[in-house]
C-alpha cells in the first residue's frame, strides 16, 4: 500500500460522493431532451467515485502505474513552502484594505525569502528584506499603473488617486 | 481567390500601426515567458485575460496569438541552453539541443531551431490560410449531435491518449468537468454547486484554474521540492549555420512540418507525439547516426522544433472552425473569445469574418518579427536565463494575482488560487496530467449544452447519436482511439514496449 496514493485516491472518491450527493438534490427537470441540469454533476460525480475506487485499489496493489519519476528532492521543504504559502494568503487578505502595491510587495518578500529558505540561506538581512520590498514595488507598481492609468481596469489602492 | 482576397483584408487590419505594435509585444512577451521556466505560454495568456476587458477584440487576439507563438520560439532557446526542457513540447529538442551545446554548437542549434520554427509556422500558416474556410464550410452541416462527438473525442484523446497512464488523464479530466459544473446551468438556468457563496454564481473564471495550476502551483512545487536543485547553463556560441548545417536541416524542417500539421488538426491535442515521430523519423533517415546522442545531431533538432510549431499552428484550426480547443493555451484562447461574447465555430468565418482573417495575417507577421527577435537577438533572451529562482518566482506571483484579481475584482478568487496552486503541486508530483482539466473545464459546459440540444432534436431517445451517419463515425472513432492503443500493446511482444514514446 503506498499511503500517499491511496490518500489522493480517497481525496478523488470523496469529491464523487459530494458530487453524487449534490446532483441527487438537484432538479431533475429535463423538458424535451430526458436530460435535466442534474444529469452532468451525476454522471462527474460517477466519474469522480470510479476513478477514485480505481486509483485506491492501484494504490493498494503497489502504487500507482506507469509513474514517470518526479522532478526535485525527495522530502518537501515545508519551512520555505509555509513561506510563500503566507505570502500568497495575506495578499488574498490584505489587498483589499493596503491596496495593490503594498500587498503584492509584501506577497515578493514573503514569498522571495521562501525561495530562499529552500536554495538554504538562512540568515535574514535587513538589507536583503529592503532590496525583496524594492524589487516587489518596482514590479507591482507599474502594473498597477498600466492597468489603472493606461487600461482603467479597477485594481484596488490604499487611496483613490490610481497611483498607490 | 476569395480566400486571397480576404486574407489581403486581414492584411490591412493587422498591419495598423497600432496592431502591428500588439502583435510586436505579443511576440516579445511570448519569447520571455517562453525562456523563463517556470511560465508557459498558457499562463501568460491566462494572466493577460484582463486585458479583454478593455482591449477590442481584434487587437488582444493578436497580442495572444503572438504570445502563443513566441513561447514556442523561446521555449527552444531555454531547451538548448539549460539542461531543463522548457515546454513539453521541447522536450525532444532539448536531448539533441543539449549535447550540441556541450560540443560547442550552441549556436548552430539555435538557429536552427529558430529558422526551423519560421518555415514550419509559415508553411503551416499557409496550410491554416486555405483550409479553414473548407472546413468550415463543412462544419457549417454538423449539428448537436456530431458536435457533441467531436467534444467527446478531444476529451478522450487529451486525457486518455496522451500521458502516462489513461486512469489519471480520465481522473483530471472528471475534476475539469467537476469545475466546470459549477455554476449557472447554460440550458436551465439554475445555480450548481455553488454553496450559496455569491462569488461561484458565474462559475469559476478560466483564468483562475490556469494561473492556479500552472503558475502558483508551479512556483509552490519549485519551493517545496526543487530549491537544491541547480540548472547548469550550456556556454553559448555564434549564432551561425554551415553550409553543411542548411543542408541537414532543411529536409528535416520540411517532413517535419507534414507530420506537425495533421496532429495539430486533429483533436489529438499537444506538439508531444509529432514532435517524438519527428525525432524517430531523423534519426531513421540520417546518415549521420553516430551524432544522435554522443556529439548531437542538427537534424535531431530542426526536425522536432519544426514540428513543435507546425503542430501548435495547426491547433488554431480546430479551434477556429469547429470552437474545440485540443490544448492548454487554445483553451484559454477559446476563453478570450467567450469573453467577448463570440463563440468560435463555423460560423465564425461569416460573423467575425475580418477578425479571424486579421488573426490569421498576423501570424504571417508574427513569424517574421520572432525569426528577427530571436536570431540577431537572442543574446537578449539568453540574459533572462539568469534571472535568480527567488524573484523570478515572487513576481510570478505578482503577475498570478493581477491576472487572476483582475479579472473579477474578488479577494475571494485569490484563496481559491491558492487552493488550485495546491491541486496543481499534488497533481504534478504525482504524474497527473494538467491539459485535461482546462480543455475539460472550458469544453464541458459546451459539450453539456451540445448534448441536452442533440437529445431535445432526438426527443429524448439517445440513439439519435447512432442514427446520424457523421456522428455515429465519431463515436467509432472515440471507441477506436480507447481500445487500439490498448490491442496494439496487447499483441506487441513485451521486450520492446513503447519504441516510439522512448527514443
Amino acid at each position: 500500500m503506498v499511503a500517499r496514493h491511496g490518500l489522493l485516491g480517497a481525496a478523488v472518491l470523496a469529491a464523487g460522493a459530494l458530487y453524487l450527493i449534490g446532483g441527487f438534490q438537484l432538479s431533475a427537470e429535463a423538458g424535451y431532451s430526458g436530460v435535466g441540469p442534474n444529469f452532468l454533476p451525476l454522471l462527474v460525480g460517477v466519474m469522480l467515485a470510479l476513478c477514485g475506487v480505481w486509483l485506491v485499489w492501484e494504490a493498494a496493489s503497489g502504487g500507482f502505474r506507469n509513474m514517470e519519476e518526479p522532478s526535485g528532492a525527495e522530502r518537501g521543504d515545508w519551512a520555505g513552502f509555509a513561506w510563500v504559502s503566507v505570502g500568497i494568503l495575506a495578499n488574498a487578505a490584505l489587498i483589499t484594505t493596503i491596496g495593490f502595491i503594498l500587498s503584492c510587495t509584501l506577497c515578493f518578500v514573503l514569498a522571495s525569502r521562501g525561495f530562499k529558505w529552500a536554495e538554504g540561506v538562512r540568515g535574514v538581512g535587513v538589507r536583503a528584506i529592503a532590496m525583496d520590498a524594492l524589487i516587489g514595488f518596482a514590479i507591482s507598481a507599474p502594473v498597477y499603473w498600466m492597468f489603472t492609468q493606461l487600461l482603467s481596469i479597477g485594481l484596488p489602492g490604499l487611496t483613490s488617486t490610481g497611483w498607490l | 481567390m476569395d480566400t486571397l482576397n480576404q486574407l489581403l483584408q486581414g492584411f490591412m487590419t493587422a498591419g495598423t500601426p497600432v496592431n502591428l505594435l500588439w502583435a510586436l509585444l505579443g511576440c516579445i512577451i511570448g519569447t520571455a515567458v517562453g525562456v523563463l521556466p517556470g511560465i508557459g505560454p498558457a499562463t501568460a495568456v491566462a494572466m493577460l485575460l484582463p486585458i479583454t476587458l478593455k482591449v477590442e477584440p481584434t487587437a488582444s487576439m493578436i497580442f495572444f496569438a503572438g504570445i502563443y507563438y513566441g513561447a514556442m520560439y523561446g521555449g527552444s532557446t531555454t531547451s538548448i541552453l539549460l539542461n531543463t526542457p522548457g515546454e513539453s513540447g521541447s522536450m525532444v529538442t532539448a536531448m539533441e539541443g543539449n549535447k550540441m551545446a556541450k560540443s560547442g554548437r550552441a549556436g548552430a542549434a539555435l538557429a536552427t531551431a529558430a529558422i526551423g520554427s519560421f518555415v514550419a509556422g509559415t508553411i503551416a500558416t499557409v496550410i491554416v490560410t486555405f483550409c479553414s474556410p473548407i472546413v468550415a464550410n463543412y462544419a457549417v452541416k454538423l449539428g448537436p449531435p456530431e458536435y457533441f462527438m467531436l467534444m467527446l473525442l478531444a476529451f478522450t484523446t487529451v486525457s486518455a491518449v496522451l500521458g502516462q497512464s489513461t486512469l489519471r488523464g480520465l481522473t483530471a479530466l472528471a475534476i475539469g468537468l467537476a469545475m466546470g459544473v459549477v455554476g449557472i446551468d447554460q440550458i436551465s438556468g439554475m445555480a450548481r454547486f455553488t454553496g450559496g457563496v455569491p462569488e461561484l454564481m458565474d462559475g469559476i473564471e478560466v483564468v483562475l484554474i490556469a494561473v492556479g495550476l500552472f503558475a502558483v502551483g508551479e512556483a509552490l512545487y519549485n519551493v517545496l521540492y526543487e530549491g537544491k536543485t541547480v540548472d547548469t547553463q550550456n556556454k553559448m556560441s555564434r549564432v551561425h549555420m554551415s553550409r553543411s548545417d542548411w543542408k541537414r536541416s532543411w529536409p528535416a524542417w520540411i517532413r517535419a512540418t507534414f507530420i506537425g500539421v495533421p496532429f495539430g488538426t486533429i483533436p489529438a491535442g499537444g506538439s508531444e507525439i509529432p514532435t517524438f515521430l519527428s525525432y524517430a523519423a531523423e534519426k531513421k533517415l540520417s546518415s549521420h547516426k553516430e551524432e544522435f546522442g554522443t556529439t548531437g545531431a542538427i537534424e535531431g533538432v530542426a526536425g522536432p522544433e519544426a514540428a513543435n510549431n507546425a503542430a501548435i499552428t495547426a491547433t488554431l484550426m480546430p479551434l477556429l472552425t469547429l470552437g474545440i480547443p485540443t490544448s492548454n493555451t487554445t483553451a484559454i484562447l477559446l476563453g478570450a473569445f467567450q469573453n467577448y461574447g463570440i463563440q468560435p465555430g463555423p460560423q465564425l468565418f461569416d460573423t467575425n469574418g475580418p477578425l479571424v482573417w486579421a488573426l490569421i495575417a498576423s501570424l504571417y507577421i508574427g513569424n517574421v518579427m520572432l525569426l528577427v527577435l530571436n536570431l540577431p537577438l537572442v543574446g537578449l533572451w539568453v540574459k533572462l536565463l539568469k534571472v535568480p529562482k527567488a524573484p523570478l518566482y515572487a513576481g510570478i506571483l505578482i503577475f498570478a494575482t493581477v491576472g487572476v484579481y483582475g479579472m473579477r475584482q474578488s479577494a475571494f478568487d485569490l484563496v481559491l488560487l491558492y487552493a488550485i496552486g495546491l491541486l496543481g503541486v499534488a497533481m504534478r508530483r504525482f504524474d497527473f496530467p494538467t491539459a485535461p482539466v482546462v480543455v475539460g473545464m472550458i469544453l464541458g459546459p459546451l459539450a453539456e449544452a451540445q448534448m441536452r440540444n442533440a437529445l431535445s432534436i432526438g426527443e429524448g431517445h439517445w440513439t439519435i447519436f447512432l442514427q446520424r451517419p457523421v456522428s455515429l463515425f465519431l463515436l467509432i472513432v472515440v471507441v477506436a482511439v480507447l481500445v487500439l492503443p490498448r490491442i496494439v500493446r496487447w499483441l506487441k511482444p513485451q521486450h520492446e514496449p513503447d519504441a516510439v514514446v522512448r527514443v
